[in-house]
């Protein structure tokens, strides 16, 4: 990547070389471990057993999300007898997102499936996953259709919290809680993640517009350890849930966002102060001043949202978004090479 | 060439006792800690001690002095210390008497196995109401940040290079630099040295000072909380807000639709009003904050990676070239979180 900007000589080189490093490594699987010490064993025969047959170039990160337990020194005993093992400590508990974060980064293949680490999703998908990607998508999401979990704490809640992100996001995925998923390195690398953004990565991808497909995999109940999900962060997940629809629909034109929350507060201010100068001509009663000042008070609100939306701009053309998203397009465009691809780059530079 | 082993940053700021005993006194503490050291002084804008230090360096004392154009405050002076500081480790020391230089091996020793060492003055003397003042500061913070200390007013600290280069402090933060270490995943120890006989709290605080400890506690709370999700934390605080409006608007239509108190004329709408509005404009300084934070989301990586453990021989080129005797400055931009040239 570092090439990409650089001059002309020195791109070929760069992309010489990162050619034959990727050649290296096809597929990477990243999964984020925290406190899975029973589970750090089982995993890794898990995933070579399933991925033997088929011969690919793989490599494992293993990214210790600062377990309290012996999971880094399981998982550090690895890389010694297979190589195809690297682990990635972090300095402390970052949680799930950051842990993933930091799996993508220092991932070298083309390829790229997260996973969780508590042996609920069945490594034997994964070959689904690579046949689903040749195919052309750019990210494949895995759906847990038959879950083995409560279904009143945990079914139902995430089934809700699935139709609604479909419906803000415009994104339609039926289990974004699910972690076995699978990208193109190109676009992930490219997609920010912070906070607790691993449930929007499919919608955050939609930013660049790849192409996504849902495929049906197997579901484990948890067989060490405990879980760490819980009903309690349902508020949270609402709010993130604006902040992701604040970014994928408006990042690039805040003042349109917030114009469109100014709007509501306009038209209470124009109907207050209407009502107030209505009430004084025409029924020639007394100016009311209470009702005429909600109309000063909404209309100062729309003045403040569209200065805010201004602000917006500002970060915006600072920000590093949008390079970025440039050139993650300018990627898909040298990857995909099909029919779609080129429907995807006349509608890019409409 | 040997590397050397340690940096001592002394800023030199408003409090400032005499500058040529305080040096030789340092002197005698870091002669005892048997490593190599250099001294910079950092004369916090325009100070006479400039003159008193020129006069020690002509004499041959090791000591750099760096002077700024005007007065940062202490923070900015440390970092300009780090940023000029040649040794792989950074201490840092009041320019007046805090704590018995003879203590200064207690923390080099126990650096070996912590990122940060923070000396805590222990016994303490003073008044009451000094030890209640700090009891309750550093309680608060234990109820803000959950991380437990007893004397972040204490200017002696010794650190790695890492530490100084991953945390950038600035104006009077330098107090809260253990707070912030922490947070970031460093060790951070607290070790107990005696107090200086001559550290002498000198007057008493004024209300500014007070102020500015509370927006300090301020600053760290959204900092260790918040910094990555602006909306959860305008969010909560404008819902709030909102949801209270909402509730006064709704019992003031329901008295008027029901009781038939006329609503024109009552200033109780016009306050439950401004309440929606103030909801709304903290929801909307929040998504402000999570635009700032998506469209930087390079430069403000959440996560620092300790270490990558991997099999021999497949080291990845990013950290190919190391040899294992390299020192700790020398991996720092391997780490990501380092803010890294831009290409291009």
């Amino acid at each position: 990547m570092s090439g990409v900007r650089s001059s002309d000589d020195t791109r070929i080189d760069a992309g010489a070389a990162t050619a034959k490093r990727r050649q290296d490594v096809e597929l990477s699987i990243i999964v984020p471990l925290y406190n899975e010490e029973a589970n750090v064993r089982p995993l890794w025969d898990a995933i070579r057993s399933a991925l033997a047959p088929t011969g690919i170039a793989y490599e494992v990160l293993l990214v210790d999300d600062g377990s309290s337990d012996a999971t880094l020194a399981a998982a550090a005993a690895l890389p010694a007898v297979h190589p195809e093992v690297r682990v990635v400590k972090l300095r402390r508990n970052y949680g799930q997102t950051a842990a993933m974060a930091a799996g993508i980064e220092h991932a070298r293949g083309r390829v790229l499936v997260t996973m969780d680490g508590d042996l609920q999703n069945d490594p034997l998908d994964i070959p689904r996953f690579l046949a689903t990607m040749e195919q052309g998508y750019d990210i494949v999401v895995g759906w847990r259709h038959d879950r083995k979990d409560k279904f009143w704490t945990r079914k139902l809640p995430s089934r809700i919290a699935n139709a609604l992100i479909g419906k803000v996001t415009g994104v339609p995925i039926r289990d974004n809680g699910c972690s076995l998923k699978a990208y193109r390195a190109d676009v992930i690398k490219k997609i920010p993640l912070y906070s607790e953004m691993h449930r929007f990565i499919p919608a955050m991808a939609s930013l660049a517009g790849p192409r996504l497909a849902e495929i049906k995999v197997r579901h484990h109940a948890r067989r060490y350890g405990t879980s760490k999900y819980g009903l309690s962060r349902v508020y949270r997940v609402l709010l993130d849930l604006l902040a992701v629809k604040t970014i994928i629909g408006f990042a690039s034109r805040p003042a349109g966002w917030f114009a469109l929350l100014a709007f509501p507060a306009l038209l209470i201010s124009a109907a207050s102060l209407g009502a107030s100068f209505y009430r004084l001509l025409a029924l020639e009663q007394p100016f009311s001043t209470t009702i005429a000042g909600l109309g000063v008070l909404f209309g100062a609100l729309a003045f403040f949202l569209t200065m805010i939306g201004m602000i917006g701009e500002l970060v915006y053309k600072t920000g590093d978004s949008r390079e970025d998203r440039l050139s993650m397009l300018t990627a898909q465009r040298v990857t995909a090479g099909s029919d779609a691809a080129v429907a995807d780059e006349d509608r890019d530079e409409t | 060439m040997r590397r050397l082993q340690l940096s001592v940053v002394i800023p030199v700021g408003k409090r400032v006792d005499d500058i040529e005993s305080l040096h030789h006194d340092y002197r005698r503490g870091l002669d005892r800690c048997g490593v190599t050291y250099e001294m910079i002084y950092v004369l916090d804008g325009d100070r006479d001690e400039g003159r008193q230090l020129a006069a020690l360096r002509a004499r041959g004392e090791p000591i750099e002095i760096i002077k700024l154009g005007k007065s940062f405050g202490e923070a900015t002076a440390l970092m300009v210390g780090f940023a000029n500081a040649h040794g792989a480790r950074l201490m840092t020391l009041p320019a007046y008497f805090q704590v018995d230089s003879n203590e200064l091996p207690k923390l080099v020793a126990a650096a070996a196995d912590a990122d940060l060492v923070v000396a805590h003055r222990w016994p303490r003397r003073g008044s009451r109401f000094e030890a209640l003042r700090r009891s309750a500061f550093h309680g608060l913070l234990r109820l803000i940040t959950r991380q437990s200390f007893h004397d972040l007013g204490c200017g002696v600290r010794l650190m790695r290079r890492r530490v100084a280069k991953e945390i950038t402090i600035y104006g009077d933060q330098h107090r809260l630099l253990p707070v912030l270490a922490a947070q970031q995943g460093f060790i951070v120890r607290e070790v107990e040295v005696a107090q200086s006989p001559q550290d002498e709290f000198r007057g008493h605080y004024r209300l500014r000072e007070y102020v500015h400890r509370l927006l300090d506690l301020f600053t760290v709370f959204f900092l260790t909380r918040f910094t990555k999700k602006p909306l959860r934390f305008f969010g909560m605080i404008g819902s709030a807000t909102f949801a209270a409006g909402a509730l006064f608007v709704a019992i003031l239509i329901v008295q008027r639709m029901v009781f038939g108190i006329p609503l024109a004329d009552r200033p109780a709408l016009l306050l439950s009003c401004l309440l929606l509005v103030l909801g709304v404009q903290l929801f909307a300084l929040g998504l402000l904050g999570e635009l700032i934070i998506f469209t930087h989301a390079k430069d403000l990586k959440e996560y620092k990676v300790a270490d990558v453990i991997e099999a021999p021989g497949r080291r990845s080129e990013r950290k190919g070239g190391l040899a294992p005797e390299a020192d700790a400055a020398a991996r720092v931009p391997d780490y990501p979180g380092y803010p890294k040239a831009t290409s291009g």
